[in-house]
């Protein structure tokens, strides 16, 4: 089971594309990316879950731990998201009030969020 | 006619999602299970086992047990030995992984019962298949 991750840079944000599972096993490589991303610098961070097929509590808490962690120093960490699965998953653990998510990369960069 | 299944998996991170899967593909077998319901029920499978994993730290096996029925699908996980029950705390304390746990299992569902005793843990988890069809009890065992 692969985490694909690549990071990209638009508009002043670091996109990180997240694509695969996010479980106990993958989910240390997703948090060590963004305390990289932290440490080199960025504080607008947009994670792209679009491509994700499978999030659990394990993966919330990496999208947790990062966003506090940027918050620390005055930046912040937004989502785009449309996929129903993975929204509910934000929405049970009360996390769609805790993140901004957008419907798209674009709409993010261009600011214009919906939560 | 129940069929029971029953699968070990090394307590290590990289079989929690073989578990999920193997649930996911018998849960798709008998019909009365929406798509979406089985992939809750994946979600609430990696959160039992991760949390099972997290006790035994990497050493051991986790066992599922599988009951599929004509009107429900119950999945018991246990890591035989060692108590997890303290993966579930009963006040959630607030924004953490655990807590998350919670919400994510009781809103999944229909039914999850912990069933703890000294050394050794069983998480019970149940859902209820919508109205079989009549033909069900010819599927292949």
């Amino acid at each position: 089971m692969d985490l694909g991750l690549d990071v990209k840079e638009r508009n002043g944000w670091a996109v990180l594309s997240v694509q695969g599972e996010v479980d106990v096993y993958t989910a240390p490589q997703f948090r060590e990316q963004l305390i990289e991303l932290v440490d080199q610098g960025q504080r607008s961070i947009l994670v792209d879950l679009e491509g994700v097929e499978f999030l659990d509590s394990t993966g919330l808490g990496v999208l947790v731990g990062g966003l506090k962690r940027v918050r620390s120093h005055d930046g912040d960490l937004a989502l785009v998201c449309t996929q129903r699965r993975i929204l509910k998953v934000l929405e049970i653990t009360g996390l769609t009030k805790v993140f901004t998510i957008h419907d798209s990369v674009d709409a993010a960069v261009g600011g214009n969020g919906q939560g | 006619m129940d069929r029971v299944i029953e699968l070990e998996i090394p307590a290590r991170p990289e079989f929690v999602g073989i578990a999920r899967m193997a649930v996911g593909a018998l849960a798709g077998i008998r019909p009365g299970l929406a798509y979406e319901r089985i992939d809750d029920l994946r979600i609430v499978v990696s959160e039992a086992c991760t949390a099972a994993l997290e006790a035994l730290g990497d050493e051991g096996k986790l066992r599922l047990r599988c009951i599929d029925g004509p009107k429900t699908l119950e999945v018991r996980i246990e890591a035989p030995g060692v108590a997890f029950e303290s993966a579930f705390p009963s006040d959630e304390p607030g924004p953490a992984v655990d807590s998350f746990r919670i919400s994510l299992i009781r809103a999944l569902v229909d039914d999850a019962e912990l069933r703890s005793s000294p050394g050794r843990t069983e998480l019970c988890l149940v859902l209820h298949r919508e109205a079989a069809s009549e033909n069900d009890e010819n599927l292949p065992a």
